[in-house]
This record gives structure tokens, C-alpha cells and sequence, in this order.
């Protein structure tokens, strides 16, 4: 790092002006659309590209329109119980991996990556094969199925990767001072590798609520989710409530987040334990 | 210090995990029904709807259940290709369902819905003889016309006058001032009304010649757009628009002084979204209730009036909105509905007209 820094410093105002004008040029990038649909959430206006003045009608017709509250309602539903299966699930398949060696395990580590590379479409497409096979109605119930079987692999990929970085000593050490199999788990392990877990549980988290392929294709009778409802109101034309809707979404995901990151601050101490 | 962070994190999880459980059990309760309660609902305590997006106002919903006590769950879908994928997983349980014309031949033809008991049908009488008998289900055996509408231009009447043919989409005078529909069968059909011919003409001559004018067409055209056509136009991106009147109805109510809906005198296209019931749909009963129920006039009015698309049901007209019957863009005059054609399955030629498209899109 200092090795770096003092190569760089006899042009280093230039480039921090150049770089500094790049993370804008970036930031601008990735924020103006998001900062558009926010803005024109309070636009008095049917059509959502013309401005022609400051409301909070839309906020007033979402609470009001059943179908995008119930949409809500079942992304919730779905994006919780997903993330609370998968992280459980995915953590222990994470830690089996680390730990043990069984028989199809290198099977095992290879399929878990097939989920991230297959298009989605195919896994609808399979998913929604499979339960007519299975002649399972679609529902709320083959929605949370299905976003189970493709979100494990996230959580099990992302724990694995902080396992991997784990000084194994540091459970030996527990269990030399007499810690059970359990104790050293919750003890040393679980606090250690919890920075994994609960990044693992937001990737989830998110990649749940906003999916629209894979739900597509298993969504049945009471389980429309937030995203298909928008897309399907392309019809008739989005209207600002589906901003309305999109910036209490981005609200609610960036109070998920700044409660993360603090959780994350406060393991900055566990993660010093680690490194010394 | 650590300890206690490490407690506090636990603690968190397992509180989002209890409100995840708690939000799962209340979902359990008014989602889906499990298969366990087959046979109880079978006497007639539900209806599933599958419906397109804005197609049914939840007051219409809530007086049935009101009447008949029937819980009425409904679905949204954007496209009748997502119809057609819910109906063969043969998994879906929907009883309701409102595919559009095309897609109509192919659910009947595919045994997809069920045949209508039109002796339980009160309303019958209802319905405009001119939506009735079409060729994708003649004698209407299957379906029944619930909302239709047309296909248009929208254009800036302060930028290009008033416009009465689909010859303006073809003025080099707007060019880079035009949007098309993404659709094939929808472009064909301009430049084909323009000669003089069928939107469902099958000669490889004329559909060549039509394919050569389109083509020449693509050097006037901004874009090829199907979903958000009436924005486009409203923002003043482009100044004619092809597209449905529905979406586009909207923007001219926004803007009446600026912008205005055209069916062009060579005529355009009509699409007519039928109410079905499933071949494996188990509350069929409901189902064809509702059908009658959304048949009565004042039931009709009400859902014109709420989702400003026309509707089939002729004493229904009395009770609807005046700024909405007398809206030309939504209910058009009887001579623009006769010149108006329904787009039909074209079998084989279609091959020859997504080779065409492919050609004019990637030129």
C-alpha cells in the first residue's frame, strides 16, 4: 500500500483530481436514473416524463391500491423467508464444504456455482417443468421453493470464501481451553465468519425481492410480487405510484444496509482478533 | 465488549427470523390454497382470477364477494405469452382468465379452456352482435368479449396539423419524428392498409411489396417502441406515434390541447380480450357467475368507467361516463369499428413476415 503511494506522488494531485473526476463521473452514472425516479415520484402528472408540478398524491393512491400493497406484502414475505432459509442452509453447507471430507464433495462445490452461471430463464423454465412434474400448485409456496434453490448457492459461495481466509488454529486454540464442538462454534467460529453470513444474507435479500424471471414463470394464484406487478402495469403505462412505490423500496434497502454496515463496524474489533 | 456485540448480532437474527415466521404464517393464511382443502372448496368458497394489469377495478371485485360471498383472489400478467406458459404448466389454479383474440385460437385449439354453459348465462343479450362470432372462436363456444380497443396514431397536432392517414408515418418531412410499434404484425399492417390490402394478407408478393416500403420507412423512424409509446409522445421525444389507443387515450386527456388520437380513414387494427374459463379450472362455477355478474349493465358501466377501455355491452353504454363514451380514442364512431380489421393467425406465412422484420429491424 505505502509502497504504491510513494511511486505515485510526483503526480499525485494530478491523478487524485483525475480519479476524483471519475468516481463523480461513475457515481453520476450509477445515481442519476434512481435520483430521476425519485424526483418524479412527486410529479403531479400522469405521464412520468414531463414535469408539471410537486405532489404527494402518488404516496396517497399506493396506499390505497390494494394489488401494489399485496405485491409488497408477498415480496416481503418471499425475500424474509428466503433469506432466513438460505442463510441457515447455505452457512451449513459452507462450513460441510470446510470442514469435512465426504464423498461427492468436490461434486458438491462444483454444483454450487451452477445456480450463479445458468441463465435464469432456464431455471424457471426447469423450476416450473419440475413442479408440474410434482403437481405442486403454483403459489406463494413454489415462489419461496423456488428462490430457495437458486439463492443457497449466494450465501454458501460468500461464507466459504470467509472460511476459507479462517486461521483454524484459532478453533484448536478454543477447544485446547476446553471449549466443546458447539461452544468453539458459537464462540469463535460464529462471530468470525458472521461478516460473511450476514453479507451472504443481504445478497439474498436482494437478489429475492427484485427478481422477475425465475418468479415469472412459478408465480401462481395470490403470489403476484412487487416486480411483476410493475412490469405487468406496462400495459396501461407506468405511472408515477410505480415511483412512489420504487423510492420507499430504495429507502427501506438503504436503511437494510446502513443497519448492516453497522453491524459490520462493530466486528471491526473480532476481525482485529483474527488478524493478530 | 466483543462478547457483547457478538450477543447483540445473535439477538438481531433471531428477531428477524421470529418476524419472518410470523410474516410466513400470515401469508400461509391468505395465500394459495392447499391441496388439503380441495375438496371442501369445490362447493364454491373461492375464485382465482388471471387478468391483465389495470383490467379490473377492485370495487367491481368486492361487490360480488359481497354478493355471493364468494373470496375472489386476483393476478396480473403483462403479456398472453404469460398466459399461455401459467395455462400448460397445468399446475396454475386459476378459473378466470381474459386472453386477447389471437391467443384465444390457440388456448381453444390446444384444449386449454373449457366451453361456455351459456344456459346459465342471464346477460347474454347484452353484447354487441358486432364482437361476437369471430373467427378465433366462432359461434363463441369458449369466450366471451370482455374489453377491446384499437390501434392508432397519437400525434402533436401543434407540430404536424391534423392527421387522418397512416401516409404521415411515411412524410419524410417528421423523419426522426416517428415512433412504431414493436410489434410485426402491427407494422405490416400500416404499410399493407396503406395499399390497400388485408392486415392479414398472406400473398409473399405483397408482403414483399409491403416489406420494400417499410424498409424504406426505417430511415423516418426514431423507434420501434410497445411499451412506452404515449410517454414517449408526451414528453414531445417524437411527434406521431403508432400505438393503443388506451395508453395513448391517456396522454390526450393529459395534454387535450396538444395532443390528439387518430384511427386513420385506410383503417387499422381491433383487438377484442375475451373472458375464458381453464379446462382444469376448479371453481368453474364462480367463474361463469362472475362472467354473468361482469355482464350486467350497471357492473359494466362501472368497470368502463373504471379502466377507460370499451367494453361490449350495449345498455352498459348508457351508464358510462359521458367524457369517456363520447371520447372518440376510446369508443370510436361505427365507421371506424367497420374498417377496422382483427388480427388473425397466419400459420405458415408468419415465417415469411419474422424474416421481413428481422430484415428492417437489423438493416
Amino acid at each position: 500500500m505505502t509502497d504504491h503511494q510513494r511511486r505515485l506522488r510526483p503526480s499525485f494531485s494530478r491523478q487524485r483530481a483525475l480519479l476524483t473526476a471519475h468516481s463523480w463521473a461513475v457515481y453520476l452514472f450509477l445515481y442519476a436514473p434512481i435520483a430521476i425516479l425519485v424526483v418524479y415520484s412527486f410529479n403531479e402528472g400522469r405521464q412520468t416524463a414531463i414535469w408539471t408540478g410537486f405532489t404527494f398524491d402518488w404516496y396517497a393512491h399506493l396506499l390505497e391500491n390494494e394489488l401494489i400493497l399485496r405485491a409488497v406484502k408477498n415480496s416481503l414475505v418471499v425475500a424474509t423467508t428466503t433469506t432466513v432459509v438460505t442463510t441457515l442452509a447455505g452457512t451449513m453447507v459452507a462450513l460441510a464444504l470446510a470442514r469435512f471430507r465426504f464423498l461427492g464433495r468436490a461434486a458438491t462445490q462444483a454444483a454450487l456455482y451452477l445456480p450463479v452461471i445458468v441463465p435464469e430463464v432456464v431455471i424457471g423454465a426447469a423450476l416450473l417443468t419440475f413442479f408440474g412434474v410434482a403437481r405442486l400448485r403454483l403459489g406463494l409456496g413454489t415462489v419461496v421453493v423456488a428462490h430457495v434453490a437458486f439463492c443457497i448457492s449466494y450465501v454458501a459461495i460468500v461464507v466459504r470464501a470467509r472460511l476459507a481466509g479462517l486461521d483454524r488454529s484459532l478453533e484448536e486454540a478454543a477447544a485446547d481451553l476446553g471449549a466443546g464442538a458447539w461452544d468453539a462454534f458459537r464462540r469463535v467460529t460464529l462471530p468470525l465468519i458472521l461478516p460473511g453470513v450476514v453479507a451472504g444474507a443481504l445478497l439474498v435479500f436482494t437478489v429475492s425481492i427484485d427478481d422477475y424471471v425465475v418468479t415469472s414463470f412459478v408465480a401462481g394464484v395470490g403470489s403476484t410480487t412487487l416486480p411483476l406487478q410493475i412490469y405487468s402495469m406496462l400495459k396501461v403505462g407506468v405511472t408515477p405510484e410505480v415511483n412512489a412505490v420504487s423510492t420507499l423500496l430504495l429507502l427501506a434497502t438503504v436503511v437494510l444496509i446502513a443497519v448492516a454496515q453497522r453491524l459490520q463496524g462493530r466486528q471491526g474489533g473480532l476481525s482485529g482478533v483474527e488478524e493478530t | 465488549m466483543n462478547r457483547v456485540a457478538v450477543h447483540r448480532i445473535l439477538y438481531l437474527c433471531t428477531l428477524l427470523a421470529a418476524f419472518a415466521a410470523m410474516l410466513l404464517s400470515c401469508g400461509k393464511e391468505g395465500g394459495s390454497a392447499p391441496a388439503g382443502e380441495a375438496a371442501k372448496a369445490k362447493s364454491g368458497g373461492e375464485l382465482n382470477i388471471y387478468i391483465w394489469s389495470a383490467y379490473l377495478p377492485q370495487e367491481v371485485i368486492d361487490e360480488f364477494t359481497r354478493r355471493t360471498g364468494v373470496e375472489v383472489h386476483y393476478d396480473v400478467y403483462d403479456s398472453n405469452e404469460a398466459l399461455l406458459e401459467k395455462l400448460q404448466s397445468g399446475v396454475a389454479d386459476y378459473d378466470l382468465v381474459v386472453p386477447s383474440d389471437y391467443l384465444t385460437r390457440i388456448l381453444i385449439g390446444e384444449k386449454l379452456i373449457q366451453p361456455l354453459d351459456k344456459s346459465k348465462l342471464s346477460h347474454l343479450g347484452n353484447l354487441d352482435p358486432r364482437f361476437l362470432d369471430k373467427p378465433y372462436d366462432r359461434g363463441n363456444a369458449y369466450t366471451l368479449p370482455y374489453l377491446w380497443g384499437t390501434t392508432g396514431i397519437g400525434y402533436d397536432k401543434t407540430k404536424v396539423g391534423t392527421v387522418d392517414s397512416w401516409a404521415a408515418l411515411f412524410d419524410p418531412r417528421h423523419k426522426g419524428r416517428i415512433l412504431m410499434l414493436d410489434d410485426v404484425r402491427e407494422v405490416f399492417g400500416v404499410a399493407l392498409r396503406s395499399m390497400g390490402r388485408s392486415i392479414n394478407e398472406r400473398d409473399p408478393a405483397v408482403l414483399g411489396r409491403a416489406a420494400e416500403m417499410l424498409k424504406k420507412q426505417k430511415a423516418l423512424v426514431a423507434t420501434y417502441n410497445s411499451g412506452d409509446f404515449a410517454n414517449i409522445l408526451a414528453a414531445g421525444d417524437v411527434d406521431l406515434a403508432q400505438g393503443y389507443n388506451g395508453q395513448l387515450a391517456e396522454a390526450v386527456q393529459e395534454h387535450p390541447e396538444r395532443l390528439a388520437y387518430v384511427v386513420p380513414k385506410e383503417g387499422g387494427t381491433i383487438w377484442i380480450d375475451n373472458v375464458a374459463i381453464p379446462a382444469k379450472a376448479r371453481h368453474a362455477a364462480n367463474a361463469l357467475a362472475f362472467i354473468d355478474y361482469v355482464m350486467e349493465p350497471e357492473v359494466n358501466a362501472r368497470i368502463v368507467n373504471g379502466v377507460h377501455y370499451a367494453s361490449a355491452n350495449l345498455p352498459a353504454r348508457k351508464l358510462i361516463k359521458p367524457e369517456i363514451l363520447g371520447d372518440r380514442a376510446i369508443f370510436p364512431d361505427d365507421a371506424t369499428i367497420a374498417r377496422c380489421e382483427l388480427i388473425e393467425d397466419l400459420g405458415d406465412t408468419t415465417t415469411l413476415l419474422d424474416r421481413y422484420w428481422t430484415e428492417i429491424k437489423s438493416q
